[in-house]
């Protein structure tokens, strides 16, 4: 056991050294800083004399109407409330989220192919020790982005006199979390799959399914497509990451610590399953592609 | 050191690898010789852990072995058919190796990593990024990179392919210095010519089965039907071929050039009575040689048209027995 | 392959003029009267409505009908012609749920009204022969005013013709040059008779006695479908019943009023939300009590074509806050209590135009003038930065999510550092290869 996490100490450090001396990370967080700070200025640029108005901006214009028109008013009212910083978090985290568990995955796939993640295992450590290694990667550095982003949004809100607001830490806690289950899926469809671009493919399949089902009753739609879609969202939202963070939004929303804390936990055991059916999977199929 | 039982792999209904029986002492070089698609790889691969055996059993250390056995994996040392470094090319040829050190866990291994990599050349380039190395120098990295934790046994699948001479004789003295250090060495090779100078034993794996496996001068022996004299003279005379036919134990006569060659049974040094008759006749042989089977001539000899000689049957297509 | 085009292209107009045009159908529908936690209001579910959506635990009113629906697609949504056709049936509505019994409701006469008390809200629901009771009453009550009204109307005329004739006496005595102090006595001594009130009991009287279905559930999925006299089911007459309860009600919202816009107040709904204001004015606010619902719930029951969010809880204004004060603390932590006050909006004159929010003077300029507006006035010092409130119902009580942060937010600040800030990553970029080349160069 302790070889194990000994090797997949060494390769989460390779892998944590290796993301650090690549350029794609500094552009990805160079991309989410700056979505940030436009969102940020042109929110300040939002505000008039009765409030936050997003048709005073045509940036927040536009998207104010087209969350609008999709999640509703009541979406709206609800996301901008305490200033535009759980907006500005949602939207600077994704394209950093997504370069690492894009990154992960592909690169899970392209070692198992040509045979880098058999080297590994000739000595003492196997395909968990690799994928916990990788997993490791993918958390430390969003833990790392995630204090990124913190500081430069507390920057921004402590020069604008805004504020971050509770549901702003809530969901730094909350994005999180709902990232180790989405990192969790990640191995398991490299894990699934034998290459880098079956991997991807189905992992964007499998968050995209899941975010269709999640939108499909979240979204504004008649009874019957919402019965529909109420009826395999049920099936389907125990083992999407969404539904837990939707579960732990409600919980915020509502003041209930303790509900917020089970969506955590939940998220948590969800990934702890999803990386015991990889584990269990790789030990099946094997190393090799 | 290294003893498979019955070891068999199936693919679907395909007999990848037949009950294979080895049986490798410690401190042995030991060939493993088969053509693409004979069960080498699936064969070794389940040694290594990498693929679950439908069947059998593997010992190593006299232990039975489970992927699981990370500290029987431990003691053992894998150079790849293919280096795949294409992962790490960002790091050095040090880090690299640093890499690997830790995941063994070696302590103060910066000694052990310099030593390994002057012994093969590459202390020079050990700061370089290993993008830049070439293929020979990434040959030599990965096998550097395998002996590091000091295993008790080294497996190199095709380890001197698509090195130049030098850089072979480089890895044969390599192979050959860590064995006399009592290391034992599993080759698998198709430069048979390359596996017959370093090797202490072979196996011949054909269609999924072990096809034959000894000391390479018995298997050699063993198989030889007939052996060539060759004799080079300052000039072959007409008719001396066919005068040299008349003795009992010369099979065939031929001329090359102005080398004379006789083949005679396996049986027996003929080589006297040659040159004493060549002497008579006023001619002097300039040099005398006789040729026994070459491993790649038993290698062919077995995989296609002694199948019958060591399996008691005819093969049939697709392998099916 | 032309003609083929010419044809397609001649059905795409086709089918875009068609599409425009407003179908006008006749449909069964339900017609629903449900209580919206502030007040009623219709609504109709028709045949392409699978389901009614009411609040629990309160009387809502649902009649079976057969009318005219058409699309309107100025506003976008289903109306229904009743001047043309409005048909009611008569028959039973018969009603499942997993936790009930089957049951067979009978239309039944009824009215509601919202009578005058301390809060806003006072809703009754008379039904049966207290329908008809409580209609009566008002109906007595509004008879008795315009008797009065009348009788008022005619001693105005009598006061009036005496007020003539005295003002015709002492004008004609004072021309004469006669003593005319008698008569101005009893000038001054005409009393203008009191108009009569209409009546106050009501902030909202009853109706005229309707009849319906009266739907008081609990939380709770059901079905329904009309049942004809004769008892055979009327096809198309079943739909799903939503029944559901608010989520919470501990939650204060404010109008906002900005001094420059009074006609167009906002308000902040969700409890711990901020609001940011650019100072250009002050701000008057209205605490009020608010409750919580699902958003697609709601919306249907208001009405039931309508879009909405089944997984977003949203927050419905129900009633003022009577009787409240409100603590404000600046960031200095200076804090004081401000009491609602009343305000009177003032036109500017000459070309400025607009108007401007003045304390209400009602012995002075504002006499015989009701105040624009009561409110919580909150100035907006310049340099403010942060104002916190929180609202304290009549007893002195914290009402829980009343408190707020008012914060004073112009042109964005900072935006060069901000900017570069965004930056940095790219400048520990060039640091890491700066170093890692230097490190491995040969």
């Amino acid at each position: 056991m302790s070889d194990r996490i000994n090797a997949a100490k060494v390769i989460a450090k390779r892998k944590i050294f290796e993301t650090i001396i690549n350029p794609g990370f500094y552009i990805v967080q160079t991309i989410g800083l700056l979505l940030g700070y436009f969102l940020i200025t042109r929110f300040v640029q939002s505000i008039d004399s009765s409030g936050f108005n997003f048709q005073l901006n045509p940036v927040y214009d536009l998207i104010g109407r087209s969350l609008e028109g999709a999640l509703g008013a009541t979406f709206i009212d609800k996301l901008f409330s305490e200033g535009p910083f759980l907006f500005a978090l949602y939207v600077s985290f994704i394209p950093a989220f997504l370069y690492l568990s894009v990154s992960s995955v592909f690169k899970f796939g392209l070692e198992k192919k040509i045979g880098a993640l058999e080297l590994i295992t000739y000595g003492p450590a196997d395909g968990t020790s690799y994928f916990m290694g990788s997993f490791a990667r993918d958390v430390l550095i969003t833990v790392l982005y995630i204090l990124v982003l913190v500081v430069f949004f507390g920057i921004a809100a402590a020069l604008n006199n805004l504020v971050l607001g509770p549901m702003f830490l809530y969901s730094l806690v909350l994005i999180f979390f709902i990232s180790l289950a989405i990192y969790a899926y990640g191995i398991l469809a490299s894990v699934l799959t034998d290459n880098a671009a079956s991997s991807i493919a189905l992992f964007l399949g499998a968050l995209i399914f899941f975010l269709i089902i999640m939108f499909g009753s979240f979204t504004i739609v008649s009874g019957y497509v919402r019965n529909l879609s109420n009826v395999i969202a049920w099936i389907i939202k125990w083992l999407s990451p969404f539904f837990y963070w939707d579960l732990g939004l409600r919980a915020v929303e509502s003041g209930n610590s303790l509900f917020f804390l089970l969506s955590l936990f939940l998220l948590l055991l969800l990934s702890g399953i999803i990386l015991l059916i990889s584990h269990l999977t790789l030990n099946a199929r094997g190393v090799r592609s | 050191m290294i003893q498979t039982k019955n070891l068999s792999k199936l693919y679907g209904n395909f007999k990848a690898v037949d009950r294979v029986d080895l049986n490798i002492p410690a401190g042995e070089i030991y060939g493993f010789l088969g053509p693409n698609g004979a069960g080498k790889t699936s064969t070794i691969m389940m040694i290594l852990g990498i693929i679950k055996p439908s069947d059998g059993e593997i010992f190593l250390f006299n232990e039975k072995y489970t992927p699981n056995r990370l500290d029987l994996r431990k003691r053992i040392g894998v150079v790849p058919e293919k280096h795949p470094t294409g992962m790490w090319t960002w790091m050095t040829g040090f880090e690299y190796m640093a890499m690997f050190a830790e995941f063994f866990g070696l302590k103060n291994s910066k000694e052990r990593i310099k030593h390994l990599l002057s012994q093969v050349d590459l202390l020079e380039v050990g700061n370089k990024k290993i993008a830049e190395f070439s293929r020979g120098m990434l040959q030599k990295l990965s096998i550097v990179r395998a002996l590091l934790h000091d295993p008790d046994i080294l497996f190199l699948d095709e380890p001197i392919s698509g090195l130049d001479p030098i850089g072979i004789k480089q890895i044969r003295d390599l192979i050959l210095a860590e064995n006399r250090e009592g290391r034992t060495i599993f080759i698998s090779s198709h430069l048979l010519s390359e596996m017959e100078k370093i090797c202490h034993r072979v196996a011949i794996i054909f269609r999924g089965r072990l096809m034959a496996e000894d000391k390479m001068s018995a298997l050699l022996a063993k198989l030889a039907k007939d052996r060539e004299i060759h004799i080079d003279l300052e000039s072959i005379p007409s008719q001396l071929s066919d005068q040299i036919k008349t003795f009992p134990f010369v099979l065939d006569s031929m001329e090359q050039d102005n080398t004379l060659i006789i083949k005679v049974s396996k049986e027996g040094d003929y080589r006297k009575p040659i040159s004493e008759y060549l002497i008579k006749k006023n001619l002097i042989p300039l040099r005398i040689e006789e040729k026994s089977l070459s491993l790649e001539e038993a290698f062919v000899t077995i995989t296609r048209d002694n199948v019958q000689m060591f399996t008691g049957f005819p093969l049939s297509e697709g392998g099916k027995q | 392959m032309k003609k083929v085009l010419i044809l397609l292209l001649f059905l795409i107009v086709l089918a875009a003029i068609y599409a425009d045009v407003p179908v006008r159908k006749e449909q069964f529908i339900y017609s629903v009267m449900a209580f919206n936690g502030k007040d009623y209001a219709g609504t109709f579910a028709g045949e392409d409505s699978d389901a009614i959506y009411l609040i629990a635990n309160v009387d809502n009113f649902i009649s079976a009908r057969k009318t005219f629906v058409y699309f309107w697609p100025i506003t976008a949504d289903w109306k229904t012609d009743t001047s043309a056709l409005n048909q009611a049936f008569e028959g039973t509505l018969e009603l499942k749920g997993k936790n009930i019994e089957p049951q067979t409701i009978s239309a039944m006469k009824y009215t509601y009204f919202n009578v005058r008390g301390e809060y806003e809200l006072n809703w009754k629901v008379a039904k049966g022969e207290e329908a008809d009771k409580a209609w009566e009453h008002y109906q007595s009550l509004v008879d008795a005013y315009w008797k009065a009204s009348s009788e008022h109307r005619q001693s105005q005329m009598v006061f009036e013709m005496m007020m003539n004739e005295l003002t015709k006496q002492i004008t004609r005595l004072r021309e004469g040059g006669k003593d005319i102090s008698e008569l101005l006595e009893k000038l001054k001594g005409l009393k203008s008779p009191e108009p009569p009130q209409p009546p106050k009991d009501y902030i909202m009287p009853p109706g005229p006695v309707q009849k319906a279905f009266i739907l008081n559930l609990p939380v709770g999925e059901y079905r329904i479908r009309f049942i004809y006299e004769d008892g055979s089911v009327m096809e198309g007459s079943d739909r799903k019943v939503v029944v559901f309860e608010k989520r919470r009600s501990e939650g204060i919202g404010f109008e906002v009023i900005p001094g420059d816009k009074w006609t167009r107040p906002v308000e902040s709904k969700t409890p711990s939300s901020v609001l940011y204001v650019d100072g250009t004015t002050d701000l008057y606010l209205r605490p009020f009590f608010q409750i919580e619902f699902n958003d697609l719930f709601y919306e249907k029951m208001r009405k039931n074509d309508s879009k909405g969010n089944p997984n977003l809880m949203k927050w419905v204004r129900i009633q003022q806050v009577p009787k409240a004060r409100i603590e404000i603390s600046d960031s200095s932590g200076k804090s004081g209590w401000i009491m609602e006050e009343p305000f009177y909006v003032e036109q500017i004159k000459g070309s400025a135009l607009g108007y401007k929010i003045v304390p209400y003077d009602p012995e002075g300029v504002h006499k015989d003038r009701d105040p624009s507006l009561k409110a919580f006035y909150i100035p907006i010092q310049e340099g403010a930065s942060v104002i916190r409130l929180r609202v304290q119902d009549k007893n002195g009580l914290d009402l829980s999510g009343s408190s707020r942060q008012i914060r004073v937010v112009s042109e964005p600040r900072f935006k060069i550092l901000l900017l570069l800030l965004s930056l940095l990553p790219l400048v520990v970029l060039a640091v890491v290869w700066t170093r890692r080349s230097r490190k491995y160069t040969p």
